[in-house]
């Protein structure tokens, strides 16, 4: 443990990611304020952060949950909209590979957003897969005890928080950082385009229930164009 | 269901998925074929997930159209600068002061 803590590599990623976790404080506070308004005990909020370890799966959790919604709805819309971490893991799998399994299941906690990005560049630069291996699990430790921390201000101290400020509008702001980006194939932006229109489509719904039915009509219509594309080109 | 046991429970669970789903090709594909059309389909999750998640965020339905006019605004302007910067804080940045100015000038108008 020590060894780790002092490791260069450990310290490098820790504070790389540090820049990250700033941007990362509004939903932090978000979250913990949403726990609070559910109802949550302090340690179950805890219980939260630090196990779910994903912002839009916790706010999407505390939201059914103030809603009353039964724990199969709840679970089965957070399990789609964790569903990218699949993605994440799968370009994760091969720069893992060398690595003892243990570093593996470590790693996987890990594996957010956030800190898909900045791993996978470090990665992607070459080297020593072990250092790389240790430069990621500092950023991901990084960013999993901010997380708790600023859930934990959150749960306190988020009522003091005018609502003039409008910090609720930093969680969508933070998936747009992430989801943007990756609107540069026609295919892609198919998907998000049915994605967006079915999840207002569809918002009467109950229990959030256009999330999945949107998300996997956006999936579905992004696979049929790439096969569409890939037949158009290949003429 | 007591409430606090309801909770407990959807961290168990949602924990347990969240996480196979981090593991999954990592530790159970690593030494095996994906399906070409899983893998296929999987490339387009973030961009129809992330999507039917924030929009409803950010437009509110008819009723109160004009109130969301701000936020979708301000949207757009985080979405151009994500596009080209790849920055979480330019983009949290942009769509926080664009929404702050807006709310101002609405506030100043009306």
């Amino acid at each position: 443990m020590r060894r780790i803590v002092t490791d260069s590599d450990f310290r490098e990623g820790f504070v790389e990611m540090l820049p990250a976790t700033l941007a990362l404080v509004p939903f932090g506070l978000v979250c913990g304020v949403g726990a609070a308004a559910a109802g949550a005990s302090l340690i179950g909020a805890m219980g939260l952060s630090a196990i779910v370890f994903s912002g839009a799966a916790q706010i999407l959790a505390v939201q059914l949950l103030a809603a009353g919604a039964p724990v199969a709805v709840i679970v089965l819309t957070c399990f789609v909209a964790g569903l990218r971490f699949v993605i994440y893991s799968a370009a994760m799998a091969p720069f893992l590979r060398p690595l003892p399994a243990h570093w593996q299941k470590t790693l996987a906690f890990l594996l957010t957003d956030q800190a898909f990005a900045v791993a996978v560049q470090r990665f992607h630069a070459g080297g020593d897969s072990h250092a790389a291996g240790r430069h990621f699990l500092g950023s991901g430790f990084s960013l999993w005890l901010m997380w708790q921390v600023t859930n934990l201000i959150g749960y306190f101290a988020g009522n003091l928080i005018p609502a003039e400020w409008s910090l609720d509008f930093a969680v969508p702001l933070c998936f747009i950082a992430l989801v943007a980006p990756h609107l540069r194939t026609s295919p892609t932006i198919v998907a998000a385009l049915v994605a967006g229109v079915g999840v207002l489509a569809f918002a009467s719904l109950p229990m959030k229930l256009s999330l999945i039915v949107a998300g996997v009509a956006g999936i579905v219509a992004g696979t049929l164009a790439d096969f569409t594309k890939e037949r158009w080109t290949a003429r | 269901m007591d409430g606090a046991l309801k909770l407990w429970v959807v961290v168990a669970v949602v924990g347990l998925l969240n996480y196979l789903s981090r593991l999954s090709f990592i530790a159970i594909f690593a030494r095996r074929e994906v399906p070409t059309l899983l893998a296929r389909a999987f490339r387009y999750v973030p961009a129809a997930m992330l999507t039917a998640l924030v929009l409803p965020m950010v437009v509110v339905i008819p009723a109160q159209a004009q109130a969301s006019l701000p936020r979708v605004v301000a949207a757009l302007a985080a979405g151009v600068v994500a596009f080209y910067t790849r920055s979480t804080l330019w983009t949290l940045a942009t769509g926080m002061l664009v929404l702050w100015a807006l709310q101002l000038a609405v506030a100043y108008v009306g």
